[in-house]
């Protein structure tokens, strides 16, 4: 099964106001690794036409990408109250 | 004057634990949590061991959510075409039971209901987004524009503690302490379940595995667990070795794990019901930080209580017992009036008492041997080689178990006096 079908079974309350994740373009343009396109889990973080693009809307929460990325281009927080991934089982 | 005598952050099984200790002694206790309801940005890796929660909820379990107790405990090595394990089962388990399968969505909503029901106020779905501090002492915790003010605040935001690490009270974790795990739940029929794992009623199924099939240098592990009518299967990921090989996603070691042909049996027919992830702490006695200080503690996965020696992975009973640890420290500091530095170093002093600390520090630099080559790669080539020796029938004459053994050993390029060192090594630290 393709992750993008296991993604499609979750449960998420969007906050389509804020990003609780951002990157910093300029450091992704040269990071040498893309480290965070192998770690996370949700596979938020994928290289299209060569350009590292980020989506915070399928992010699990698990905080991986702020240990993954070793250049500083992450900047992680919290969703706002009750926002975001809603797991049924944990 | 405070508002509250403690805050709790998160109403996982330390934070709740900790609210229902403080709460049952009559202090004024918030307990504020981003999920909602409670639960719902969690992942357990499981199985929750030990009994600690039978000091703050006599009756748990009977009355707690869970899924199954473990009757039967697997730790196996995998290889691509085999195998091989340690497979016990006891009836005594029946009658004393170690270990239950839980699902946190289940579980956090019970303990928190239970804190509410002792008096404590419990807030979902409200993210704290820093401590209110001044001169070093923590005074409240700040939600967007609003201050809550306490004498304490008790940190268990779990594996990925951003309140604590904002405030400069724990290091961001690295590659080495802490690991990724992956799950995913399976639904099954109840009779499947007992079918398939040799089973009745209410008992379980817990396996570990040693994922050594996989190719290059990714170093994870596997575990199953029978829920009542699912089954949560798993892995942790080394998150360095994975930086190491550079190639392999995460999210494609889960799908190796459960399509591997003795692992894929065990699921067949099972709907994915869930997929999730989650931060497990992996770094030993060494890494662990000062956990409490003037009007804080740190509690459960936060202030990074879990482990595994490979054979059992623990984390929710920590959890629990320094949730309790925290609350009985607060209970003092509050006849006392004190809630200083000082007055907090009993939680340290209890926590050093108790087997938390102990565990850490007998399996001290564990993470070293269960992120092994040897545990990895030789030990399970090792023990495939001299299975296949001894059950292979080939019309010449049979050698001793040790010398299969040892020449598997060499087959693999390891001297005999390397596998005795290693092999010393290995069970110093188990």
């Amino acid at each position: 099964m393709e992750i993008e079908e296991k993604l499609a079974l979750l449960n998420y309350k969007t906050d389509n106001q804020y990003a609780h994740i951002t990157v910093n373009p300029k450091i992704c343009e040269t990071c040498p690794d893309h480290f965070c396109t192998f770690a996370c889990p949700a596979s938020c973080y994928k290289i299209i036409d060569g350009k590292l693009n980020f989506k915070y809307e399928d992010c699990v929460e698990c905080g991986t990408c702020d240990i993954a990325c070793s250049h500083g281009s992450v900047t992680w927080t919290n969703p706002k109250g009750g926002q975001g991934i809603k797991y049924k089982f944990g | 004057m405070s508002e509250f005598d403690a805050i709790v952050v998160g109403a996982g099984p330390a934070g709740s634990s900790a609210a229902i200790k403080m709460a049952n002694a009559g202090l004024k206790v918030l307990l504020v949590e981003r999920g909602d309801p409670p639960g719902t940005k969690n992942v357990s890796g499981g199985i929750l061991w030990g009994k600690d929660l039978s000091q703050i909820i006599p009756d748990w379990e009977k009355t707690a959510p869970l899924e199954r107790f473990v009757e039967r405990k697997v730790t196996s090595f995998l290889t691509a075409d085999s195998e091989i394990s340690i497979d016990f089962k006891t009836l005594k388990f029946s009658t004393d039971r170690t270990g239950y399968a839980v699902l946190r969505t289940r579980l956090d909503q019970y303990l928190s209901k239970k804190a509410s029901q002792a008096g404590a106020t419990v807030i979902t779905g409200i993210t704290v987004d820093s401590l209110h501090m001044e001169n070093g002492k923590v005074l409240g915790v700040v939600n967007e524009e609003d201050t809550i003010t306490s004498d304490c605040v008790i940190l268990a935001e779990g594996a990925n503690p951003r309140v604590a690490i904002k405030a400069g009270l724990r290091q961001p974790p690295g590659d080495d302490d802490v690991a990724l795990g992956i799950k995913q739940v399976y639904k099954l029929p109840e009779a499947t379940i007992n079918e398939r794992y040799n089973l009745r009623g209410n008992a379980g199924f817990a396996g570990e595995y040693v994922l050594s099939f996989l190719e290059d240098d990714v170093y994870a592990g596997g575990f199953l667990y029978t829920n009542k009518d699912s089954i949560s299967a798993g892995v942790v990921v080394s998150l360095s070795k994975l930086r190491e090989n550079g190639k392999t996603r995460s999210f494609d070691i889960m799908e190796k794990f459960v399509s591997h042909p003795f692992i894929s049996r065990l699921l067949e027919g099972g709907q994915i019901q869930e997929y999730s992830a989650h931060l497990v702490y992996e770094g030993g006695y060494s890494t662990m930080a000062k956990l409490y200080g003037n009007g804080y503690m740190i509690a459960g996965d936060a202030a990074g209580f879990s482990f595994s020696n490979g054979m059992v992975i623990e984390g929710m009973n920590y959890a629990i017992a320094s949730g309790i640890m925290a609350g009985e420290a607060a209970i003092q500091a509050k006849k006392e009036g004190d809630f200083s530095d000082q007055s907090l170093s009993r939680y340290g002093r209890m926590l050093e008492e108790s087997y938390a600390i102990k565990d850490k520090k007998t399996f001290r630099g564990i993470e070293k041997v269960t992120w092994s080559p040897l545990v990895h790669r030789i030990i399970p080539r090792i023990a495939e080689n001299s299975m296949m020796k001894l059950f292979n029938e080939t019309g010449e004459p049979k050698d001793h178990v040790v010398r299969i053994l040892l020449d598997s050993a060499f087959d693999q390029g390891i001297s005999k006096s390397d596998l005795l060192i290693q092999g010393y090594r290995l069970m110093r630290r188990m």
